[in-house]
């Protein structure tokens, strides 16, 4: 035996050599992973681990508030109430059944409904929601009665509301569930309102805020932990960034201003009054009729309110304002600037206007038959004279006429709100690719008098009048004056924008100011007298544009006499010499502009003096100071002489 | 049957009395839905095992050389056992509930392996082993480790394989054969890859090569104790600080993943000292091996060196996401009885091959 340990033990006790070589290699692979793991991936795997133990908390921000110019609230959020139940944990159903009928005032169908619930199994395992928006002693009620019998909870939600209700509606807007698309671009929540329509919409990144981060420890299940471990890291790691309020904003419309305009359109289901600053370009007021209570639009929608409104024939939900339509007479305006400054026309020669009027082939017709005789445009644009106009479109065009209604502003869109159209200023190139037959010199003709294909909306024309009565500066409307944060500290003060100015001698526009004086106050012709008001001198243009009637579809009779019907157009602005108003009134389908549109806007103006703030002097003086163009001389303004 | 030893292996002592401090040390705060104040039951523990060391350091080597065939027929008894009536617990069959306590037969089965094996050696010298003698030692160890796998417990199954290869490490076998076996292993692996090896085995070894596969199911606990190790930074995160296993992200962190928690609040320095330690503990057993003055002696030492050697690596290796997670307990440092005493019984015996030395010139 010895002989054989002997003999290999050295060879043994070499191989234990070399095996105690290889054990040391094998411990150093697993000292190199570990300097691997604990100092090269240090931070990786540090990562992780937070990531293990921490949680981020999302806080949503608050919505901003909207004011109108004098700081009265348009849209906010209300803490609403809702309460839950969990049937699984009332200790006495009877009880229960009793109490919380008695709070909720439930009639007996609904405590039937509710004893069901109470007593189904399939309800016992969910939370369902028993009533929502309740008042604050029903909360305490339902507190209390929680306490005794449990099986209540109630949740806080924040509920936007609009406390003007359907006045104005369209112009501050409503909310809605954003979509899965807009979750991921914008980064925002699914349950997160975004506005969908009006300043809501307009200026939904201002109302947003910044959301803020809770981090915060958690154990392995997820729930905060506050385990010593946890507390002692918490320190290190656990932050909070708290959410940011968005701001605040205080809009240029006055809500009295939209009550006013929203009650003059009493009696007519559909149209639109805009008012604006013409010194500033100011929006004070835009209304839109039939309207809708944004309230519902963004609280709970039932099906029947929403039937009601997608088969409302007058559709509640187009803002009228914004929305384009045959303007009819008031165009007037700019065919009679762009013959002055094309030098064919002198606005003091009187010219044969009657009853019809021979082109081409056609005859283009006066709305009174009998025709004006001679006129000048004072005297035209008094009796609203179709022919006078139509000779002056004959010689124009339609490419030169479009060219001096772009730089009114029209055919451009002002603020691209609620679907806002652009409008329509037709050209030869339009007519010829869009309509029947081709470009016709007779459609010069119609356009100059507001028909044919031209279209333009309610905010357009407002603009256009501003631009008339502030002698020759086409503002963009404003609608956003300034942003404040919560504490009311302003953020950013919004100024007039210039879009453009009338390239107009400015005695031409002096003529077209003065004939739309007329238009109200010629004590014979003045289509526009029923705007007229005993304080002071208005300026305005009516108009009547006769709709097409385009058998489309099959519409109710009553419906049908609706749509044959003109639409009733007045525009203008007062004082005379100074102004500081501009309306514009559109009746869809409303008759007349001289009986049916230049009364409401008399309305509006003597509202306005009364009810607001008096815009007429007892002496009408000329106030130089509030004008932008104060001294004629600093303009830039191209003379054609 | 018994005889004191005439020396004692002070180094070897030494270092196991700082594995168990540190064993202790480490214990505490570990959080589980176990008992509270684990390292105290360490303790507990410790004390039962050491009466036990004591006895198996006194067992006379010549006594137990000759009782190796009835050992490992015992061995061979408690496996079928464990089978026949063992308690199921997450699938297999491992444990014997005697009321009082359980045990595990494959823990005992990897000592009676090794003594099984030290006493052939021991009965058979040669210089050279060839295909018959690898067949023999084949069914000596492959009858355990069938048992063991029908249990099913993969890793000990591993290990008792090891544990042979690393025994049979100092012998010369005929080279021929050698390769013959490896090659014919080799080409084996793809059948027990397909038709042996359960799904969540498979799972484990797939997990393994492609780390961020699953980390929500397989990859769960290699990617939380990489996460915790790695978290450790150099100096670590300092003790009750080690996020991942007070939060319970690290789960199973008293046993199988220990190594992790002492990683993560010692950090490298932490880490590569325990390291150091467990080499200090291999080398002295190989050391005792080489003065070893006959072959069971020897073998023995050599074959627990390689017990403890094969626990650490794969252990580690699969705190430290080198290696498929096998189920393997780190000597002294994991929490366990059955564990615990193993391991004490085979440094009793250590200390018995040191201790013994000057009676093998029979």
């Amino acid at each position: 035996m010895p002989a054989f340990i002997e003999a290999s033990s050295v060879d043994q006790s070499q191989r234990l050599l070399g095996i105690s070589l290889i054990i040391t290699l094998a411990f150093g692979v697993l000292f190199l992973r570990l300097v691997q793991l604990q100092v090269f991936e240090y931070e990786e795997h540090s990562l992780a681990a937070q990531k293990n133990y921490t949680r981020d908390q999302i806080l949503v921000a608050d919505r901003g508030t909207i004011y109108d110019r004098k700081g009265r609230i348009l849209a906010t959020n209300k803490p609403t109430f809702d309460v839950y139940l969990s049937s699984r944990y009332i200790k006495d159903e009877l009880q229960f059944l009793e109490k919380i009928s008695s709070i909720l005032d439930l009639d007996a169908l609904d405590r039937l409904e509710l004893s069901d619930v109470i007593k189904s199994k399939v309800f016992k395992s969910k939370k369902t929601k028993l009533a929502t928006d309740i008042t604050r002693t029903q909360v305490a009620a339902i507190e209390a009665l929680n306490a005794r019998l449990g099986g209540l909870s109630v949740k806080v939600r924040y509920q936007r509301v609009y406390p003007e209700g359907e006045v104005g509606a369209h112009l501050v807007g409503y909310l809605g569930n954003p979509t899965a698309q807009e979750v991921k671009s914008r980064d925002i929540f699914p349950h997160q309102m975004v506005g969908r329509y009006g300043a809501e919409k307009l200026y939904d990144h201002l109302l947003q805020g910044q959301h803020g981060v809770e981090r915060y420890v958690v154990d392995v299940k997820g729930k905060k932990s506050d385990a010593p471990w946890a507390q002692m890291v918490s320190e290190r790691v656990a932050y909070l960034k708290p959410p940011v309020r968005g701001q605040d904003l205080v809009l240029s419309v006055d809500a009295h201003v939209q009550s006013i305009l929203y009650r003059a359109l009493d009696g007519y289901e559909s149209g639109s009054i805009v008012l604006m600053d013409p010194r500033t370009g100011e929006l004070l007021g835009s209304v839109s009729k039939p309207s809708f209570d944004p309230n519902v639009w963004s609280g709970r929608l039932t099906k029947s309110v929403k039937r009601d409104i997608d088969e409302n024939p007058f559709k509640p939900l187009i803002d009228k304002s914004v929305h384009s339509f045959f303007p009819g007479s008031i165009y007037k305006v700019v065919t009679a600037l762009a013959a002055m400054e094309e030098g064919i026309l002198d606005p003091e020669l009187p010219i044969e206007s009657p009853g019809a009027y021979e082109y081409g082939n056609r005859v283009f017709h006066c709305h009174k038959l009998s025709g004006h005789g001679r006129v000048d445009l004072n005297g035209a644009m008094a009796a609203s004279a179709d022919v006078y106009f139509y000779k002056l479109g004959e010689r124009l065009g339609i490419d030169t006429l479009a060219r001096y209604a772009h730089h009114f502003g029209l055919g451009e869109r002002m603020l691209s709100i609620n679907g806002e159209s652009r409008g329509v200023v037709p050209t030869r190139k339009y007519h010829d690719e869009r309509t029947h037959g081709g470009f016709q010199h007779g459609l010069s003709l119609s356009s100059a008098i507001g028909q044919g294909a031209v279209r333009t909306s309610p905010l357009q024309m407002a603009v256009a009048f501003s631009a008339l009565a502030n002698n020759g500066f086409v503002y963009r409307p404003q609608l956003l004056l300034n942003s404040q944060n919560i504490n009311g500290e302003l953020t950013e003060r919004f100024t007039p924008k210039i879009m453009k100015r009338l390239e107009a001698d400015p005695q031409h526009v002096q003529m077209v100011r003065k004939s739309l004086e007329r238009a109200v106050n010629d004590p014979r012709r003045a289509t526009g007298y029923r705007a007229a008001v005993p304080m002071g001198k208005v300026a305005g243009k009516t108009g009547t544009a006769q709709v097409k009637t385009i058998v489309r579809g099959h519409h109710k009779q009553r419906e049908q006499r609706w749509r044959d019907r003109d639409h009733a157009w007045f525009a203008g602005f007062a004082p005379f010499e100074s102004p500081r108003l501009t309306v514009v009134v559109f009746l869809e389908h409303g008759g007349s502009g001289g009986k049916d549109a230049a009364p409401i806007a008399r309305r509006v103006i003597e509202g306005y003096h009364q009810e607001i703030e008096p815009i007429f002097d007892t002496q009408a003086r000329l106030n130089l100071n509030n004008y932008p163009n104060s001294n004629l001389d600093d303009h830039n303004i191209n003379r054609r002489f | 049957m018994f005889r004191r030893p005439q020396q004692l292996p002070w180094a070897l002592i030494l270092i196991v009395f700082l594995l168990c401090s540190l064993s202790v040390y480490n214990l505490e705060g570990t959080v589980g839905p176990h008992i509270k104040d684990i390292h105290w039951q360490q303790v507990k523990w410790i004390m039962i095992a050491l009466p036990i060391m004591i006895i198996s350091s006194c067992v006379d080597l010549h006594f137990l050389r000759r009782l190796a065939p009835i050992i490992y027929l015992a061995m061979n008894g408690l496996l079928i056992l464990v089978l026949v009536m063992g308690k199921v617990v997450n699938g297999s069959r491992r444990w014997i509930d005697l009321g009082f306590f359980n045990f595990q037969p494959s823990e005992i089965a990897k000592i009676g392996l090794i003594i099984s094996l030290a006493a052939w050696f021991q009965r058979y010298p040669k210089p050279t082993y060839f295909f018959s003698d690898i067949f023999v030692i084949g069914l000596m160890i492959g009858c355990p480790m069938f048992l063991v796998f029908l249990e099913p417990d993969l890793g000990h199954t591993l290990m008792l394989m090891l544990i042979t290869l690393s025994m049979c490490m100092i012998e010369r076998f005929d080279r021929k054969t050698v390769i013959a076996i490896t090659t014919s292993m080799a080409c084996l692996s793809p059948i027990i890859w397909t038709f042996v090896l359960k799904r969540y085995q498979k799972e484990r070894i797939l997990t393994l090569i492609d780390g961020k596969v699953d980390k929500l199911g397989a990859g769960w606990h290699s990617y939380q104790a990489e996460v915790s190790v790695g978290a450790g930074g150099v100096l670590g995160q300092g003790r009750g600080m080690s996020t991942q296993v007070a939060g319970s992200f690290l789960p199973e962190n008293h046993t199988d993943f220990v190594f992790a928690k002492l990683a993560e609040e010692n950090g490298l320095v932490g880490a590569l000292l325990t390291l150091l330690l467990y080499l200090a503990l291999l080398l002295s057993i190989i050391y005792t091996s080489s003065i070893a003055k006959n072959r069971f002696a020897r073998h023995l030492s050599l074959g627990i060196a390689g017990l403890f050697f094969w626990h650490i690596m794969m252990n580690v290796g699969m705190v430290l996401n080198l290696l498929p997670v096998t189920g393997v307990t780190l000597p002294i440092l994991s929490y366990g009885g059955t564990s615990l005493v193993t391991v004490f019984v085979a440094l009793g015996l250590v200390i018995a091959s040191h201790g013994q030395r000057q009676v093998f010139d029979r």
